[in-house]
């Protein structure tokens, strides 16, 4: 064997063990990158089983306030009226507090005469306006209300709590403060302060809040009349329901 | 530049993603009110979107696996863009939810074209990552050393 062939030997087999260490190289980067991967999709994994488990939104609830149809709706006035107002307000939201100063007085009269009919589809979206998630825990109330009292508590209730909304990024009230209004309304102390504590109807709520947003309720206040969206804005549903009831 | 374009979009995805976190309601809400997804998954995509983001958003941060998480990260901001400019064109008034909340605002028309140019910036910057995966600082760089070139193998060659 001459001198240089068994060089070139030695070089091809240098070349050859290089391209298997490079070979096991990348195999072991491969394992790595799948191992990552493995673990990363567990974790989102994890985290989207944990997420789904916390969203109970269509359980069943332990209770459905008394006076509310199977559509999440407190019905006010005549059944028989030829108008329906529906409308859909959470107490926390500011521009759903204009909007019943600007209407309550003349929705209240228009159903009193029995022209119109309101079914209101109160909802909870704004608890992360308060420090202690105060749009569930007034409904909550409102809802007890409705169940204990009666539909004219509710209303009368619904009007206290909207002229006495606290601001946003606030505390809200408390619940010793929601039952005193509530009491205001005509409520029994002893009956509800159990219920609006324990936040019993809080399922219930949260149902029929997803219930308003498959229905394409993107904030509040949305109102229909006659189930027609009623104004782009929230002055011009005020308008418009003003001009139903007149 | 690498680095810089890894912090902020990371930094960006584990924001938006943790201020969803606590409310998976208002996570499937916010997707819903685009009106874009079947509602057969639109609950799941509320649920799995914000886990999503803070594990992107720590990868890119960490720099650990860069270049599929940039390319996963430039996916989602171009279908987010997507979505917005769709509720904007259709004339929907509604928040991005970006980082979280979302559904109907007054003021959404006014906000569509800064929420659409940021972004635009952050999927520019992570289709930067894609190009250039290679940053310092990365957990990458750790897991993955380069093989040491052998040069005078090539030269016998």
């Amino acid at each position: 064997m001459s001198k240089k062939s068994a060089d070139r030997s030695r070089s091809a087999r240098a070349q050859a063990a290089l391209v298997a260490q490079e070979r096991a190289e990348r195999r072991k980067q491969m394992m790595v990158v799948g191992l990552v991967v493995a673990a990363l999709a567990l974790v989102v994994g994890i985290g989207f089983l944990i997420s789904s488990m916390r969203d109970t939104t269509g359980e069943t609830p332990e209770a459905v306030p008394n006076g509310v149809t199977d559509s999440y709706a407190v019905v006010v006035g005549d059944e028989s009226a030829p108008t329906t107002i529906t409308l859909f307000a959470d107490l926390q939201c500011p521009v759903c507090k204009a909007f019943e100063d600007a209407t309550a007085d003349q929705v209240e009269q228009a159903v009193a005469a029995g022209k119109v009919k309101v079914e209101y589809r109160p909802i909870s979206i704004l608890d992360e306006a308060s420090t202690t998630d105060y749009s569930s825990r007034a409904l909550n109330a409102l809802m007890v209300v409705l169940d204990t009292t009666g539909v004219d508590a509710f209303v009368d209730y619904q009007r206290l709590l909207f002229e006495n909304q606290p601001a946003e990024g606030t505390a809200g009230l408390s619940d010793d403060e929601l039952i005193e209004y509530a009491v205001q309304a005509g409520a029994d102390e002893g009956e509800i302060r159990g219920p609006i504590e324990d936040k019993v109807f809080e399922q219930w709520i949260r149902n029929a809040t997803d219930q308003a947003s498959t229905e394409g309720v993107n904030g509040t206040p949305t109102v229909l009349i006659d189930g027609e969206p009623a104004g782009a804005t929230p002055q011009e549903s005020a308008q418009a329901v003003l001009e139903a009831v007149a | 530049m690498g680095l810089v374009a890894r912090l902020v979009t990371g930094g960006v995805w584990i924001v938006a993603g943790a201020l969803k976190l606590p409310d998976p309601a208002a996570s499937v809400r916010a997707v819903r009110a685009y009106d874009l997804l079947p509602e057969t998954i639109v609950p799941t995509v509320g649920h799995l979107l914000p886990v999503l983001e803070v594990v992107i958003g720590l990868c890119l941060v960490l720099g650990l696996l860069t270049r599929a998480a940039a390319l996963l990260s430039a996916l989602l901001f171009l279908a987010f863009i997507v979505g917005i400019a769709s509720a904007w064109s259709r004339g929907l008034q509604i928040e991005c939810g970006c980082f979280g909340g979302g559904g109907f605002s007054a003021d959404a028309t006014d906000d569509y074209p800064w929420e659409i140019a940021r972004d635009v910036g952050l999927l520019v910057l992570s289709l930067w990552l894609v190009w250039r995966p290679r940053t310092k600082f990365a957990v990458d760089d750790l897991l993955f050393r380069r093989p040491e070139r052998h040069l005078d193998v090539e030269e016998v060659r």
